[in-house]
C-alpha cells in the first residue's frame, strides 16, 4: 500500500469572507462552518478563535486536536467510517495543511481535560503550541448527557477539520512524502537481510471519555487486527479520549503518530517495517487477556524479530502494556516498550502500575506527576475556572493573577507514551 | 460475580443485577476489601485502576470478582496489592478542590465509574 502526502505549509490563519488557502495562510468563514456544524441537533452554539505560535494565548480544557486533510487520489475518504464511507483509505494521495489544526474544547465533564499554552514555558510541553489552531467551541442543547455531548464534539472537530482539508484539494503542494508497506511476501523477497519490526499499537478502550474508533469501530469491541501504517494517515484511527490530557493520543497523534514516521524513516535500510498491530485496553481482565494472547499471536504469525509497542493511559493500560510485552518477547520476539511515568511529584516512586523482568528496554514520555507553573495569559479561551477542578490541578491551583500551578498531566500531550514530545532529557 | 462498589449510581441500579456490595468508604477502602475477597480465593476480573481519572480525583470505584473462591490466585493479589501502591502514592498529594463540594463534579464521576463498569460487565456478560 503505497500513500503521498503533500504537505502546504499554513503559516498564519485568518477569518474572511471566503474560506480558502492562499500563500501559506489559511481564510475561514467562520459563518458558513457555523452553519455545517450547527446542522447537529445536539448543539447548542458554535464559536471560534483563533490561537497562533507565540500569542499569549491559554486554551482550556483541550477536548481534540485534529490536522485538517483531504484525499485527493485513491479509494476512501478522510475519517472512514465516520464521516467517509468505511473503504479503505491509505493508498493514492492525501493533501495535508501541515501547521495548521483544530482545536476543540468544551465542559464535557466536570473535570479533566488539558492546556494549551500558546507561549511562555507551558508551550515547551505541548507541540500544539506550534500550530496555527482554530479553535471550535461548542456548546450542547440543555440536557444532553455526557456519552452524546462528547460525540457531539468529537463530531464537530472532525467536520471542521474535514471542512478545512477540503481547501487543499487543489492547492500545489510545497512538498511530498511517498509513504509504502509491501505485503508480507514482497518484504521478505525485497530485504531479506534486514530485521522485521511491527509497531504494536494500544488504544484507550475503557467507556466513556475512554474510547477510540477504527473505520467507525469502537475498539473495545474488536479483537486486536493488522492495519497498514498509511491508513492511520487517512484517519482511519479517531480519538475519543476526553482523559488524561497528557497521555492520550488525540486525532492529531494519530495521524501523524511518530512512530510509523520513525519506522519509515528506518524501513528499507536498517529495518523492514511490516506493520502496525492495533490492540484495546478494556478494563475486564479476561479481555487484556484475550487481546495480548492475540496481539502475541499476530506478531508471531507475521515473523519479525522486534516489536515498538506503544501504550495509551495510565493505571488499567499498563496491565496491558506489560502482558503485551511478556507474551511477545516469550514468542522470542524482542519489545521496546513506550510509556510515561506517574513517579510522584519527587519523581521517587514506582512510575507503572506493573512491571515484568521481560520490559527492559522502555522509552518513557517523561513524569506526570512533575510541577509546573504557568504564568498568566492575556487571553483564555474556554473555561478558565476549569483549572482548578483540571487533572493535575488542586486547591488554589488558579492563583489571583491567573497562574496555574499544575502537574505536568494538565497539559495537552505534555507526556505523550507514542513520543510525540517536544522536550527530551538528550 | 460479586460487584464491589463505593458508587451509589452503581448499587442502586436495578439493571446490574449481579451480587453487589456497598462499600461506605474511600478507593482505598473498596480496594482494600477486594483485596481481602481474594486473600480468601476470590478471583479479580475488572481492573481496579480502570479509567484515567487518578485515585486522588474520583471519589468511586467498582469491581468486579469472582462469585466463586478457591485457591488464592496470585495474579489477582499482584494487581490488587500494585493498584494498593498507586492509590496510596496519588492519595499523598492534595485532591483537587470541588468535587467534595460541586455536585456536578461528583455526578460526572459516578457516571464515569458507572460506564466504565458497565462496559466490564458487557464483556461479562458475553462468557
Amino acid at each position: 500500500m503505497k500513500l503521498e502526502l503533500g504537505h502546504i505549509h499554513i503559516h498564519d490563519i485568518q477569518f474572511d469572507s471566503v474560506s480558502r488557502v492562499e500563500n501559506g495562510t489559511l481564510f475561514v468563514n467562520a459563518e458558513e462552518l457555523r452553519e455545517h456544524l450547527l446542522e447537529d441537533e445536539n448543539i447548542q452554539s458554535v464559536s471560534f478563535e483563533i490561537a497562533r505560535p507565540g500569542e499569549s494565548i491559554r486554551i482550556l480544557p483541550v477536548k481534540d486536536v485534529i490536522e485538517p486533510r483531504v484525499k485527493v487520489q485513491g479509494s476512501g475518504g478522510i475519517f472512514p467510517g465516520i464521516l467517509s464511507k468505511v473503504s479503505t483509505v491509505g493508498s493514492g494521495r492525501t493533501h495535508v495543511l501541515k501547521g495548521a489544526a483544530v482545536v476543540t474544547t468544551g465542559k464535557i465533564v466536570g473535570f479533566q481535560e488539558g492546556i494549551i499554552d500558546m507561549s511562555g514555558p507551558g508551550a515547551d510541553y505541548t507541540p500544539f503550541s506550534k500550530l496555527n489552531n482554530l479553535v471550535v467551541v461548542c456548546e450542547p442543547v440543555d440536557g444532553l448527557k455526557q456519552y452524546a455531548h462528547e460525540k457531539a464534539v468529537r463530531l464537530a472537530g472532525l467536520k471542521a477539520a474535514a471542512y478545512l482539508g477540503k481547501l487543499a484539494k487543489d492547492v500545489d503542494p510545497d512538498e511530498v512524502e511517498v509513504y509504502e508497506t509491501p505485503s508480507l511476501k514482497e518484504g521478505i523477497e525485497k530485504y531479506p537481510d534486514l530485521p522485521r519490526v511491527a509497531y504494536v499499537q494500544m488504544l484507550q478502550t475503557q467507556g466513556l471519555l475512554h474510547d477510540t474508533y477504527v473505520y467507525g469501530v469502537d475498539m473495545k469491541h474488536s479483537l486486536p487486527t493488522m492495519i497498514y501504517p498509511t491508513e492511520l494517515m487517512d484517519g482511519a484511527v479517531v480519538s475519543g479520549n476526553c482523559v488524561s490530557a497528557c497521555d492520550k493520543n488525540t486525532t492529531y497523534h494519530h495521524l501523524n503518530n511518530p512512530v510509523v514516521h520513525d519506522l519509515f524513516a528506518k524501513h528499507g535500510t536498517e529495518l523492514n517495517f511490516v506493520g502496525i498491530i492495533i490492540t484495546n485496553e478494556n478494563v475486564y481482565l479476561a479481555d487484556k487477556e484475550r487481546s495480548s494472547d492475540w496481539s502475541a499471536k499476530l506478531a508471531e504469525f507475521f515473523g519479525v524479530d522486534g516489536v515498538i509497542i506503544s501504550q495509551e493511559g495510565f493505571g488499567n493500560p499498563d496491565t496491558d502494556l506489560i502482558m503485551n510485552c511478556k507474551k511477545i518477547e516469550a514468542k522470542g520476539i524482542k519489545t521496546v516498550i513506550i510509556t510515561d511515568e506517574y513517579a510522584g511529584r519527587d519523581g521517587a516512586s514506582q512510575s507503572l502500575a506493573d512491571a515484568d523482568a521481560s520490559a527492559d528496554a522502555v522509552v518513557t514520555g517523561g513524569n506526570a506527576n512533575m510541577l509546573v507553573s504557568l504564568p498568566p495569559m492575556e487571553k483564555v479561551i474556554g473555561h478558565p475556572e476549569v483549572a482548578n477542578v483540571i487533572a493535575g490541578g488542586f486547591e488554589g491551583s488558579l492563583q489571583q493573577d491567573g497562574t496555574i500551578v499544575v502537574e505536568l498531566q494538565a497539559i495537552t500531550g505534555a507526556t505523550n507514551e507514542l513520543g510525540f514530545n517536544r522536550l527530551s532529557a538528550r | 460475580m460479586i460487584l464491589i462498589t463505593n458508587n451509589p449510581k452503581v448499587y442502586d441500579d436495578p439493571n446490574i443485577g449481579c451480587d453487589k456490595e456497598f462499600i461506605d468508604g474511600s478507593i482505598k477502602d473498596v480496594l482494600v476489601a477486594v483485596r481481602d475477597r481474594i486473600h480468601i480465593g476470590h478471583k479479580l476480573l475488572s481492573h481496579p485502576l480502570s479509567g484515567s481519572v487518578k485515585p486522588n480525583e474520583t471519589p468511586y470505584k467498582s469491581i468486579l470478582i469472582s462469585k466463586e473462591a478457591g485457591n488464592m490466585d496470585w495474579d489477582s493479589l499482584q494487581i490488587i496489592e500494585n493498584s494498593i501502591e498507586v492509590c496510596e502514592k496519588f492519595v499523598r498529594y492534595p485532591i483537587k478542590c470541588g468535587y467534595n463540594i460541586q455536585e456536578r463534579l461528583l455526578a460526572d464521576f459516578s457516571e464515569v465509574d458507572y460506564q466504565l463498569i458497565v462496559a466490564a460487565l458487557a464483556s461479562a456478560a458475553n462468557k
